[in-house]
C-alpha cells in the first residue's frame, strides 16, 4: 500500500513538474475576434420606469462565429480628456453613480459569420431613486489565448449613461480657457499662453462637482489687438461630457470642417479643425457658458483668458525690423548730440587722472 | 534746433503743471464715482432663471415653464422671450429647428403677475402688462402651453429673456438672461446615429477586420539572457462616433507562478540580460519587431509612450492607441519583447493581454 502511495505522488510530482516547464499546449481558437458594436448608449428613466432596449453587434469575421461573454462594469475617467477608466476587477467596489444593479445583458451571445444579432439590455430604476447620472459599461469578450507565453483577448465595450430626471446639484467651474495642442489629448499641459504655430482649437476646462454629466452650451469670442472678433458657437461640437468629479477639457475648432464619413453602410457627420487665419499678435478669448438640466436652474459660468500667436517669421521680422529701427535712432541720437553738444572728443591721460 | 528745445520746454511746463489738478484724491474721486455711479445706468441679468418643459419629446406639443427673478427696481412693462440656439443675447438668432410657439397661451403665472401675450410669432414671444415696479423678492414664473418642441435631439437650445419699461418689447432693456432646455427622444437618446465602434485583434488582421487569421497566442521560445524574444500581434479599430476611440492593454505582467518579470513603466531600450517585458505600436530596428500603423486616418494614432521606436513600456491599463474623433479602420501592430536575467527562475512565463476598444464620452 505504501508502494502504491509512493508511486502516485512520484507520478503526480513529475506530472506538476512537466506542465511548469514544458510550453502550454497551443489550442486552436475557434471563435471571431471581429465585432461592430455601439460605442455608447443615452438614456433618460423616470424613478419606478425601465427601459428595454437592444444592443447591435455584428461579427465581420465572413468565416468564423463570434462568441462573446457579456458583463457590466463600473467606470470612471481618465485624465482631463474623454477617456474611461474600466474597473475591470470584477471585486472592485460599486461606484456611487453605478447601474450595475439596474443594467442586464445576456452573458454570452454566438453571432454568425458575418451576421448581426441584437441583444437585450434591460434598464429598470426603482421607485423612488434620486435624480442624476448614472453610467456604467458593458464589456464583450471574444477571442481567448489558449496557450503560448502572450495570449491575446480582443473585447469591445459599450458604455451606457442613464439620466434619471429631477432636482440635481449641478455645479461647474471654470479652471482654464485658452489657445490648445489637440495632442495633449485633454490634458492641462496642452494650454499653450505662447504659440509659434497658428493655433487651431480653443479649449476650456470645467470642474464637474455636481451629481450629474454636463454639457455645457454657449460660445468663445476671440478679440485681436485691433479688436476683431471670431466667435466660435458650436462649443462642444462632438458632444463631449464631464463626467462626476470630473475636470473635464473640452476641445473646439476656431474653424469647423465638416466632413461626411461612411462606416458600415451609413454615413455620419463629423468634423475637423480648418486653418484658423490667425494674424500674428495678442488675443483676448472669453466664454460664456450655460448648463442646467430640464426643470433645473439654468447656471451661467464665465472666463476671460487669452494667447498669444508668434510665429517664428513673424518674431525674425520684428528682430530686424528693431535691430534697424535702433541701428537709425542710434544714428539720429548721435547726430542730435553732436550738434546740441559737438562732437565727442577722446579725454587726453592727463583729463582723466584729473 | 531752436524750435524743438522750445517744445520740449513747453510739454515739460505743460504737464508739470497737472501735478496739482491731479491729485491723488482726485483720482479716487473719480473711481469712486465710477463704482457708484454705473451700476443705476447698468442693466443686470435675471437670476434663478430655469426652464422645465413638461415632455422633452421631440416635436412634441407640451408646455413649458420659465422661472426667473427680477433683479431691478424699474417699472417692468413687458417680458421678451426669444427662442434661439444660441444663448448669447447679442449672437444672431438661430431658431431651433422644428420649434414653434406661435400657438403658445400663457396659463400660468405667479410672482410679478398681470402679464398677456402681447405678441408671438415661431420663436418669439412678448408680455405685456401696465408698468409696475416689481415687488422684492420677486421670483416669478411663467408657464405657457402649446408650444411645439425643436426636433434636434444633437443640441442644446435657449430663451433669451428680457425685461423692458414698455409694454410693447421695444425701448431699452433692464433685466436680461437665457435659460437652456434641449430635447430627448422619449426614455432614450440616441446621441450619434448610427453610432458603430468596430474592433478585431489577433496575430494578423484584414485592415477592415473581414477576417484574422484566429491565432490569439503566441510561443515566445526559450528565454535566454543574452537573446531578446519577440511576438507581434495586430488589430484594427475604426468608429464613425465623433468622441473617437480608445484601445487600452491590459493584464498582468509575465509570470511563472511566483516569479514575475516586471515591465518598465517608462519607453525603455530593450536590454538582454535583464527582466524586462514591453510593447510598443511601432516599427523597431533593435530588436527588428513590430510596423508602423498603416491605413488613411491618420487621426488614429498610438499614444505618446508607445510610439517611439526601440522603446518598449508596458502598464496594465494604458491607453495604447486612440482617435479623438471619427476615425475609419486603421490598423495597428503591437511588438511585444521579452528579455531574462540569468538568474531569473526556471519556469514558463505567461500572460494574457486584453485589448479593450471603447468609445470615449
Amino acid at each position: 500500500m505504501k508502494r502504491i502511495k509512493s508511486l502516485v505522488l512520484a507520478v503526480f510530482a513529475v506530472l506538476l513538474s512537466v506542465t511548469y516547464v514544458l510550453p502550454p499546449t497551443q489550442v486552436a481558437a475557434d471563435s471571431s475576434s471581429a465585432l461592430g458594436i455601439a460605442p455608447k448608449k443615452n438614456y433618460v428613466i423616470e424613478p419606478g420606469n425601465s427601459v428595454q432596449d437592444t444592443l447591435n453587434i455584428t461579427n465581420l469575421d465572413e468565416s468564423t462565429p463570434l462568441h462573446l461573454t457579456l458583463r457590466v462594469i463600473d467606470f470612471s475617467f481618465t485624465g482631463n480628456g474623454g477617456t474611461p477608466k474600466l474597473f475591470l476587477d470584477p471585486n472592485t467596489p460599486q461606484t456611487t453613480w453605478s447601474l450595475r444593479s439596474y443594467l442586464k445583458v445576456p452573458e454570452t451571445v454566438t453571432i454568425d459569420p458575418g451576421k448581426s444579432k441584437q441583444i437585450d439590455l434591460n434598464v429598470a430604476i426603482p421607485k423612488g431613486h434620486g435624480a442624476g447620472s448614472y453610467y456604467s459599461a458593458v464589456v464583450y469578450s471574444s477571442g481567448s489565448g489558449q496557450g503560448g507565453n502572450i495570449g491575446l483577448n480582443a473585447s469591445g465595450v459599450t458604455l451606457v449613461f442613464v439620466n434619471i430626471p429631477g432636482k440635481v446639484k449641478e455645479d461647474l467651474k471654470f479652471t482654464h480657457l485658452g489657445a490648445y495642442d489637440r495632442s495633449a489629448q485633454g490634458d492641462l499641459d496642452g494650454y499653450h499662453y505662447f504659440n509659434t504655430q497658428a493655433p487651431d482649437t480653443i479649449a476650456y476646462t470645467l470642474k464637474n462637482n455636481g451629481n450629474v454629466v454636463e454639457a455645457p452650451a454657449g460660445n468663445i469670442t476671440l478679440r485681436d489687438i485691433f479688436g476683431r472678433t471670431t466667435t466660435i458657437n458650436e462649443l462642444n461640437p462632438s458632444g463631449s461630457l464631464a463626467l462626476i468629479g470630473q475636470e473635464r477639457t473640452f476641445m473646439t475648432c476656431i474653424k469647423l470642417k465638416p466632413e461626411d464619413v461612411k462606416l458600415g453602410g451609413t454615413t455620419t457627420k463629423s468634423t475637423t479643425c480648418d486653418n484658423s487665419g490667425l494674424w500674428p499678435g495678442y488675443y483676448s478669448v472669453s466664454a460664456d457658458l450655460f448648463y442646467g438640466q430640464n426643470g433645473n436652474l439654468t447656471q451661467e459660468v464665465t472666463k476671460v483668458g487669452g494667447f498669444w500667436y508668434l510665429p517664428w517669421w513673424f518674431i525674425g521680422v520684428v528682430i530686424v525690423v528693431l535691430a534697424v529701427g535702433g541701428f537709425y535712432g542710434w544714428r539720429t541720437y548721435n547726430k542730435l548730440r553732436n550738434k546740441f553738444y559737438g562732437p565727442r572728443v577722446a579725454k587726453t591721460k592727463s583729463a582723466r587722472r584729473k | 534746433m531752436g524750435r524743438m528745445r522750445h517744445l520740449l520746454f513747453w510739454a515739460h511746463t505743460f504737464f508739470h503743471s497737472w501735478r496739482y489738478i491731479c491729485t491723488e484724491e482726485f483720482v479716487a474721486l473719480l473711481l469712486a464715482l465710477f463704482v457708484f455711479m454705473m451700476p443705476v445706468a447698468a442693466t443686470t441679468r435675471f437670476e434663478t432663471r430655469g426652464l422645465f418643459m413638461h415632455t422633452t419629446e421631440p416635436g412634441a406639443t407640451t408646455s413649458y415653464t420659465v422661472t426667473l427673478r427680477f433683479m431691478s427696481p424699474e417699472q417692468v412693462g413687458s417680458v421678451d422671450l426669444l427662442f434661439c440656439n444660441d444663448p448669447i443675447p447679442y449672437m444672431p438668432c438661430a431658431v431651433p429647428t422644428g420649434l414653434d410657439v406661435s400657438q403658445a397661451t400663457l396659463t400660468s403665472q405667479s410672482g410679478e403677475t398681470g402679464f398677456s401675450i402681447y405678441s408671438k410669432t415661431q420663436n418669439h414671444i412678448i408680455l405685456t402688462r401696465t408698468p409696475t415696479s416689481p415687488t422684492f423678492p420677486s421670483e416669478s414664473s411663467y408657464t405657457f402651453s402649446g408650444i411645439k418642441n425643436p426636433t434636434d435631439t444633437s443640441q442644446a437650445f435657449s430663451i433669451r429673456m428680457k425685461s423692458l419699461t414698455s409694454t410693447d418689447g421695444t425701448g431699452p432693456l433692464i433685466d436680461f438672461g437665457s435659460v437652456r432646455g434641449q430635447v430627448e427622444t422619449g426614455i432614450m437618446i440616441q446621441t450619434q446615429v448610427p453610432p458603430m465602434l468596430i474592433f478585431c485583434a489577433a496575430q494578423q488582421v484584414d485592415d477592415n477586420c473581414n477576417g484574422t487569421d484566429e491565432t490569439y497566442y503566441r510561443d515566445m521560445g526559450t528565454l535566454s539572457p543574452t537573446d531578446t524574444l519577440t511576438a507581434q500581434s495586430q488589430m484594427a479599430v475604426g468608429t464613425n462616433a465623433s468622441q473617437g476611440f480608445v484601445v487600452t492593454a491590459n493584464g498582468p505582467p509575465m509570470a511563472a507562478g511566483t516569479s514575475v518579470i516586471n515591465s518598465p513603466t517608462l519607453p525603455t531600450e530593450s536590454q538582454p540580460g535583464t527582466n524586462q517585458f514591453g510593447i510598443n505600436l511601432v516599427e523597431n530596428t533593435v530588436p527588428a519587431v513590430g510596423g508602423n500603423p498603416e491605413g488613411t486616418w491618420a487621426n488614429a494614432i498610438p499614444s505618446a509612450d508607445y510610439a517611439i521606436p526601440n522603446k518598449y513600456k508596458y502598464i496594465s491599463g494604458d491607453v495604447v492607441a486612440y482617435s479623438p474623433n471619427v476615425s475609419l479602420m486603421r490598423k495597428f501592430t503591437v511588438s511585444y519583447i521579452l528579455n531574462s536575467s540569468k538568474d531569473l527562475r526556471a519556469g514558463v512565463y505567461t500572460t494574457t493581454i486584453t485589448l479593450i476598444a471603447s468609445g470615449r464620452f
